[in-house]
């Protein structure tokens, strides 16, 4: 068994799942408030948004591949593509979701419309935010691992080798890790959207 | 202290205020009151710029509202509201602090503050660090007070402040704003629909009929000399109401749980399970009713957990009007076999009718107050 070489496509998996779903927060996240401002566009956005769900995990990462090229870029850009779905739906539902009179009552004691986001309506959505922000990296993990085939590197690398050379050692030592990052991310996640329901 | 001239609101086509012209004085203790959806609550909003009047001046300390920043003004004006509305995610310290933290008052001033207004409804210091989520309803709307009164604003509005608590509650309640409102000559702008409130608390009495005033005066004005016979009806059908139990707003509660129809299933089973109760409200875009989704309905249904529960929702479900006949109400429960039935106005859930609730508003009138919840 190859440790290093083990322990690098952790990294670069983790690395690609991490700037993937970063830019999928980094688009998705603004897109959820500019939606709540303008609920009249987010039908349309959301039927955007649910279309490309249904691509294909491999017919999408074509399609990035035939503008960026082969290589890890393409996994990210797919990635935050996918995450989309569950970062804005979970963030324009929770944001959505605070009580009208909460909100009713921030206005009228002379908050600012930003101080009603930033003191009020974040806080509150933060644990079906984060929910969805955890969608995201699961899903996230198995796309990168999918990667391989355009050309990626990451654990998916050694599932593919693995497989291809007949090593089963080779194709466990990028199986397991996959699986046991998705339970430990998993977990994780989880634990810190119970602590951001400190109140309830 | 706050005068309106001329003041005009509608929505679209709709005309919700046909020409207010009001004057109220400084320290006056000031009770809109009218039947539902006459306008007492457009009336209260305007004065802090929660919304803008179609046509009109508004004068808040003798300035003309519209050329001051919203923000600014509502700084000034404490606002209080029968959702409560405190911050769920804050402690009541917090909470109460919000205002003086927002104008950037120091820890310490804050601080004694908090506790200052804490003794004035007669609290204790440890529920300083309490969240809102463990307060009974009566504690959270001292805490929303509070919250309102922390700045010392020189005008308080309250929008039908204690119309969802027990008629314990609300007396003392009732007692603390007639007593803030002498001690501290708060300015206070008071909406109920509740003519004995507005009999035992008011200075002036402002009585509103479909988007105009119908009369200003003192209370005892008012019972001795009303302006017509809607003045006379409406303070007579209310008298008599005591004891008696005509309309479904007597007999239904004011705490219902609602969710927007984008909200998925397991949102859903979520919310009940936190608000402890069998069933929620949709609400479609613009807030308004669209159906009920029970418990019961989730788990008759095969849904999966991300589906939104507009699709689910029973939209055929019978309601009624917070004015219709309270047996009315009960006839259509017993028909229907139904548990809980909708209270509506246009398109506004304001209440709900459930075996409970009914048997609670019995209970009191048979007993004559004697009944616990
Ligand atoms: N945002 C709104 N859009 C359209 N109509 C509204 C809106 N808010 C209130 N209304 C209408 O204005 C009327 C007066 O409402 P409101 O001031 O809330 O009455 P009240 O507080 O006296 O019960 C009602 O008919 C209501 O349906
Ligand atoms: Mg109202």
């Amino acid at each position: 068994m190859n440790w290093p070489s083990v322990f690098s496509a952790v990294l670069t998996h983790l690395q690609i799942t991490f700037f993937g779903v970063l830019l999928g927060c980094v688009i998705g996240l603004p897109m959820a408030v500019l939606l709540i401002q303008k609920p009249k566009l987010s039908h349309s956005v959301f039927a955007v948004i649910d279309l490309v769900q249904t691509v294909p995990t491999l017919a999408m990462l074509i399609f990035v591949m035939l503008l960026l090229g082969l290589n890890n870029r393409t996994v990210v850009v797919s990635i935050a593509l996918f995450s989309l779905f569950p970062i804005i739906r979970n963030a324009y539902v929770g944001l959505n979701s605070v009580d009208r009179g909460t909100l009713r009552a921030a206005k009228g004691i002379g908050m600012t419309q930003l101080q009603v986001f930033t003191k009020v309506r974040i806080p509150i959505a933060a644990p079906m935010i984060l929910a969805g922000i955890r969608l995201a990296v699961v899903s996230a993990l198995s796309i990168a691992t999918t990667g391989v085939f355009i050309g990626a590197g990451g654990l998916g690398m050694l599932v593919w080798r693995g497989i291809q050379t007949r090593n089963t050692a080779m194709m466990l030592s990028g199986a397991v890790p996959i699986s046991m990052l998705a339970l430990m991310l998993e977990y994780f996640i989880e634990r810190i959207e119970k602590k951001l329901t400190y109140y309830k | 202290m706050v005068r309106f001239e001329n003041v005009h609101m509608s929505y679209g086509e709709h005309a919700v205020l046909k020409g207010i012209d009001l004057h109220i004085e400084p320290g006056q203790l000031a009770v809109l009151i009218g039947p539902s959806g006459c306008g007492k609550t457009t009336t209260l909003q305007l004065i802090n710029r929660l919304i803008t009047p179609t046509e009109g001046k508004i004068f808040v300390n003798g300035r003309d509202i519209s050329t001051v920043d919203p923000v600014e003004l509502r700084r000034g004006i404490g606002y209080v509201i029968q959702e409560i509305g405190l911050f769920p995610h804050m402690t009541v310290k917090q909470n109460i602090e919000i205002v003086p933290k927002l104008l950037g008052w120091d820890e310490q001033k804050r601080s004694a503050r908090s506790k200052e207004l804490l003794k004035l409804v007669g609290m204790e210091e440890r529920y300083l660090d309490v969240y809102p989520a463990k307060l009974s309803g009566g504690q959270q709307q001292r805490i929303g007070l509070l919250r309102a009164l922390a700045v010392e604003p020189p005008i308080v509005l309250m929008d039908e402040p204690f119309g969802a608590l027990d008629p314990i509650t609300r007396e003392s309640l009732q007692d603390e704003i007639m007593t803030l409102n002498k001690k501290l000559h708060k300015t206070v702008i008071f909406v109920t629909h509740d003519m004995d409130e507005a009999l035992k608390i008011a200075d002036v009495i402002i009585l509103m009929k479909d988007g105009n005033i119908v009369q200003a005066a003192t209370p005892k004005e008012l019972l001795s000399h009303p302006a017509n016979e809607f003045v006379e009806s409406f303070i007579g059908k209310q008298r008599q109401a005591v004891g008696k139990l005509d309309t479904v707003r007597e007999v239904m509660s004011a705490r219902v749980v609602c969710a927007p129809d984008d909200t998925s299933v397991v949102e859903a089973v979520d919310l009940m399970r936190r608000q402890r109760v069998p069933s929620v409200f949709v609400l479609n875009k613009e807030g308004g009713f669209d159906g009920q989704i029970s418990i019961k309905d989730i788990q008759s249904f095969s849904c999966t957990g991300d589906e939104m529960i507009s699709r689910l929702a029973n939209k055929q479900i019978p309601t009624v009007h917070p004015e219709g006949s309270a047996s009315e109400a009960f006839k259509i429960m017993m028909q229907e076999n139904i548990d809980e039935l909708p209270v509506v106005d246009g398109d506004r859930v304001v209440g709900i009718v459930t075996r409970r609730s009914m048997v609670t508003s019995l209970a009191k009138v048979v007993w004559q107050g004697e009944a616990h919840e």
